[in-house]
């Protein structure tokens, strides 16, 4: 028989690896020309990834019942932004351009706390990327889309990469030092923010008059 | 026989056959204080009937070519419609029915009329189909001989007088996360040159827009055109596609296929032919998806004037009055001579950064 990870092997190299290339391509069409993007990706859930999000519980009982129908980011995209008022424009392209299922501003639960943000979307995968050889079954319905200001990305790509050490769960100050550090890459966003906004203002009320 | 673009439409692998049919008679209600009740009953799976609802479910694939999707309410991944859908296929009882019969019967206004619902769900391998149609209320005239004299009497509730014209929907899958969320839908009632499906039916109660949302599908039209222009060679089709051009870019918003578009300004076949080998799949090009005239000028950035003798000056924007002297002959007519000079090398269409 076989199991979910030989199933998910066999689907990442056939299907989600060639889509997620596609989706990147055609992201990045989309936004050829838009202003201060930094990054666009796309990418196929790796393996493990994939087998530890599928083996995870709420409640005492499976999260996921049928993990291979159930997780929808097994590819997922990127736009990373320059200033924190590009995240909206970029949404509202989105929206513009792809069928959502879920869209969500994802901030921290309560005003006093710093952590993790960001823009999420839950995307059809555009009809034009499906590959009409592969059957309904083998393929993904959706992708998820993340977009993110430079210093949201930085952040969480460390935080990610802490919270997967092998040396197990974060202590209480290592967890208060890095809320102060997403609390930093915030305060960073709005000062950058802040300052382009001023600065574009400024561009335009210096321009010289025609004679 | 079905197209290719409806072959390769997300249709269940193997024949599903009807498990089984609630019908419901819908009357108008939208804005009503007092809807009046919904009365309904399962259909049996035999009989004259079940014999004409049978080909509407079986060929639902071929006959419902507008792709479909639920949309997103409050950014959440929920749809009243498509919950009331899951919880009557899970169910698949009257009750449930009744259900998606009230969500129709409060979009459905006086202009709509009387109409009878079915709901047609079967099942095979864990795959599950499910077919939602409406028949239009109709009159008619019975006649009936009695002995040597004849009864006529008018009727004033008669569905399915042909059983072609109706409106449908139709969802497959195995997974209600997963499946469910895109569908087909079909209005052959519709006979207007302004849509191609009610909007009541799929956005006030499926609660849907077109799959391709429609920027999304102006642009993949407009770039299969500008392609076109630029790499075909030959000039007849550059011809045609600065005609057309001029129109559509002054075409306001409607629901279209790339196909429908192009016949609506009588675009000649070849063209046509020459536009659908650029669009990433060749189904795309029969797809339904609302034009958004904007994005159509923005990807196909070309000034044009056009004269009422006929001539079309087109030029990239920025070097329109450098490419063409414009004279004036005769002011107060506003009568102007063009004219230019230069090698024929090709003829482009420019894309706009946004």
């Amino acid at each position: 028989m076989t199991t979910l990870e030989e199933t998910f092997t066999l689907r990442r190299e056939r299907v989600l690896v060639p889509l997620a290339d596609r989706i990147e391509a055609h992201l990045k069409s989309v936004f050829s020309g838009f202003p201060r993007i930094d990054r666009i990706s796309a990418r196929a859930k790796s393996v493990a990834r994939f087998i530890g999000k599928g083996a995870k519980h709420e409640g005492g009982i499976p999260k996921y019942a049928d993990p291979l129908n159930q997780i929808q980011d097994q590819v997922g995209a990127r736009i990373v932004t320059f200033y924190a008022s590009d995240v909206e424009k970029v949404r509202l392209e989105i929206e513009k351009y792809f069928k959502y299922i879920e869209s969500k501003k994802i901030v921290p639960e309560s005003e006093s706390e710093f952590g993790y943000e960001g823009r999420h979307f839950i995307l059809f995968v555009p009809e034009d990327l499906i590959d009409d050889k592969l059957d309904r079954e083998e393929s993904v319905e959706f992708f998820e889309l993340q977009i993110k200001t430079l210093f949201q990305h930085a952040w969480s790509e460390a935080e990610h990469d802490l919270g997967y050490k092998p040396s197990g769960a974060l202590t209480s100050d290592q967890k208060r030092r890095l809320a102060f550090t997403a609390a930093q890459a915030w305060g960073a966003d709005q000062i950058f923010n802040e300052l382009y906004r001023q600065t574009s203002a400024t561009t335009v009320l210096s321009e010289p008059s025609p004679r | 026989m079905p197209t290719p673009s409806q072959q390769a439409q997300a249709a269940p692998a193997t024949k599903i056959d009807i498990d089984s049919i609630h019908s419901f008679l819908i009357h108008p209600g939208k804005g009503a204080e007092s809807p009046h009740e919904i009365n309904g009953a399962a259909v049996p799976k035999s009989g004259k009937l079940f014999d004409m609802l049978r080909p509407v479910f079986d060929e639902a694939e071929e006959d419902c070519p507008h792709k479909i999707a639920f949309n997103s309410q409050s950014g959440q991944q929920k749809n009243d419609s498509r919950d009331a859908l899951i919880a009557y296929i899970k169910n698949c009882d009257l009750n449930h029915g009744r259900d998606i019969a009230k969500r129709l019967q409060v979009v459905t206004t006086h202009r709509s009329g009387l109409g009878l619902l079915f709901l047609m769900k079967g099942g095979k391998n864990g795959e599950t189909k499910i077919v939602v149609s409406r028949f239009p209320a109709d009159s008619g005239i019975l006649a009936e001989e009695k002995g040597k004299g004849l009864s006529v009497e008018f009727l004033e509730r008669i569905f399915m007088k042909s059983a072609k014209t109706y409106k449908a929907a139709l969802y497959s899958g195995s997974s209600f996360t997963k499946d469910f969320w895109r569908g087909q839908a079909a209005d052959k009632q519709i006979n207007s040159a302004e849509s191609v499906i009610a909007d009541y039916w799929i956005r006030e109660f499926l609660l849907s827009d077109f799959l391709t949302p429609g920027e999304a599908g102006t642009r993949r039209f407009a770039i299969a055109v500008r392609e076109t222009m630029n790499r075909c060679a030959e000039p007849g089709v550059k011809q045609d596609i600065v005609a057309m051009q001029n129109f559509v870019a002054k075409m306001p918003s409607q629901v279209v296929s790339a196909k429908g578009l192009l016949d609506q300004f009588h675009v000649p076949e070849g063209t046509q032919a020459q536009i659908k080998d650029r669009f990433p799949k060749a189904k795309s090009f029969e797809e339904t998806f609302t034009f958004v005239p904007g994005e159509f000028t923005k990807l196909v950035n070309m000034r044009t004037i056009e004269l009422d003798n006929g001539a079309l000056l087109t030029a990239p924007t920025d070097r329109f009055d450098q490419v063409f002297t414009r004279e004036p002959v005769a002011s107060a007519v506003n009568l102007f001579r063009f004219s230019t000079q230069g090698t024929i090398v090709d003829q482009r269409f420019r894309k706009v950064k946004p």
